[in-house]
């Protein structure tokens, strides 16, 4: 028992360490000059610039929270909208053969492009405004939900729904209470998917054509030579991230209680 | 039945047709950017033979695809490494586990500034955004391969003798394999995106680039060609990693069917 508090704090140590050595390197290499800080710039200094970048508009044009609110809003619209449309059509085309027959071509030849390979016929069609960059965002995440959910319906064992057809159930009844239910973790994965996409995309869409948000952020801190405004955007975006997976989480344990007996 | 079936064979070819005809009728919209299919295909076949910027739709490919193959390998062998290492060894995972969790969340394209400004915007800075897009999959799926072996085997393993080592290479290693290939598969499909994001942002050659060029020129039908080229190459990948599948863990697919 001792013995095993003792590695516990051991362990708890070597994270310590771990992290403070990886920040020490990060500071001291610059201090000292091994890295040229007009290419990289210390820890403290990105603290520093964070705290400036809340309320200094220079040089990119707004504050850290305008860029964040206009990333996140447009993150999240495209992605519930992917959600809301992307995960019934998968559902429904993993249990309607028909659908499925009629879709899936279509939906192959899609599949494969890469979110960002979009980017430019839709700054073409759509120019560089909200709508270009709701509908990118929404490609990227519309994909993994219609994925998951076919599987997740395709997936589901056969044995179950032949003991509901034995007891009579409607082919609704068989898909709304069995074949659903059952596909709920494919489904949810797909969701958590779609979130690190959408979000990654965006950025993307950001750093291509956009006049504000993270993305533009970074990539005007590139132009301006500016490595701290760029490791600024780098770490909101990583931790915004991080954050939109958690919150995902916790919704999932709300929705689907099982997964997690 | 049988009536049934037909149908099934019918109802693709009808939905590929809708599908071309939507197509057509959006590009023939006046004021419309899009171009036809027709004008695609004309595009495409033009492309295989004229070259743009010194090469063409192929050699263009092939640039994008050697970066990636590069990468792909080094991040292969060093994110297995690291995987098991986090996986097998508590203290290496309190050490560098943290270290990782900072970085992980953080987009690979998101890196792209700052590896221009590290590494200018020659072959390495593509090479090293690529290797992050692919590294981060594979160190992750290895690592919880790793965490959920069945602890019964490894339990069997030292009963019967087995040392440190063995359990690692003969226990350990075989079981995570699947979880690795997935992550390896992860990693490639996430590879390839990362290049075609580094060329559209920066690049003289490669498919990215060239999707670039048909913005900047308006030629909508080079672009069109690109997306598919891109789409057909990345789901040819996928094919061959789901072949490798099958070839080196069979028993997974034998479970399924």
């Amino acid at each position: 028992m001792v013995k095993n508090k003792n590695n516990k704090i051991i362990l708890i140590l070597l994270s310590i360490l771990g992290l403070c050595i990886f920040f020490g390197v990060w500071e001291l290499s610059i201090r000292f000059g091994f890295l040229s800080d007009r290419t990289m710039c210390t820890p403290s200094t990105v603290i520093k610039t964070f705290i400036l970048k809340l309320t200094e508009t220079k040089p990119d044009g707004a504050t850290i929270t305008v860029h964040f609110l206009s990333s996140i809003k447009l993150s999240l619209a495209g992605f519930l909208m992917a959600v809301a449309i992307g995960v019934p059509l998968g559902l429904f085309m993993g249990y309607y053969k028909a659908l499925d027959s009629l879709l899936m071509p279509v939906f192959e030849i899609v599949r494969p492009i890469p979110p960002i390979a979009w980017i430019p016929i839709i700054i073409l069609t759509l120019g560089i405004g909200f709508e270009a960059k709701l509908f990118i965002v929404f490609i990227s995440a519309f994909v993994p939900c219609v994925v998951n959910s076919y599987l997740g319906i395709r997936l589901t064992n056969q044995t179950l729904i032949n003991v509901a057809r034995t007891f009579g159930a409607s082919e609704w009844q068989i898909f709304s209470k069995v074949c659903v239910p059952s596909s709920m973790n494919m489904v949810f994965a797909g969701i958590r998917i779609s979130l690190g996409n959408a979000w990654s995309t965006l950025v993307a869409a950001e750093m291509l054509a956009s006049t504000k948000g993270l993305g533009y952020m970074i990539q005007m801190g590139r132009t301006l030579i500016r490595p701290d405004i760029i490791v600024v955007g780098m770490v909101t975006i990583g931790l915004t991230g991080a954050l939109m997976a958690m919150l995902l989480g916790l919704c999932e344990k709300k929705v689907a209680p099982w997964r997690y007996k | 039945m049988n009536k049934n079936k037909k149908i099934y064979y019918f109802l693709p070819v009808l939905s590929l047709l809708v599908f071309l005809i939507i197509w057509t009728i959006l590009a023939n919209k006046d004021g419309s950017m899009l171009p036809t299919p027709l004008a695609t295909l004309t595009r495409f076949f033009e492309i295989m033979q004229k070259p743009i910027s010194k090469s063409t739709l192929p050699l263009h490919i092939w640039a994008s695809l050697k970066r990636v193959l590069i990468a792909f390998s080094i991040a292969v062998i060093s994110g297995i490494s690291l995987g098991i290492g986090l996986g097998w060894n508590k203290k290496f995972n309190a050490f560098a586990g943290p270290i990782f969790e900072i970085l992980r969340p953080i987009p690979p394209i998101a890196w792209i500034p700052l590896v221009i400004l590290w590494f200018g915007i020659g072959e390495t800075s593509k090479i090293v955004i690529v290797f992050i897009g692919a590294f981060i999959p594979i160190v992750l799926n290895t690592f919880s391969g790793i965490r959920a072996i069945d602890p019964l085997l490894i339990n069997a393993g030292k009963v019967l003798g087995a040392n440190k080592r063995q359990l690692l290479t003969d226990i350990a290693l075989p079981t995570t394999i699947p979880a690795i290939l997935a992550g390896i598969k992860t990693a490639l499909s996430s590879g390839w995106m990362c290049v075609v994001a580094a060329e559209m942002i920066v690049a003289k050659q490669g498919v990215g680039f060239l999707i670039v060029r048909g913005q900047e020129s308006g030629d909508t039908a080079l672009i069109v060609v690109c997306m598919l080229a891109i789409g057909i190459v990345s789901a040819i990948l996928s094919t061959i990693l789901t072949k490798m599948e099958g070839v080196l863990c069979p028993w997974k697919f034998s479970k399924t069917k």
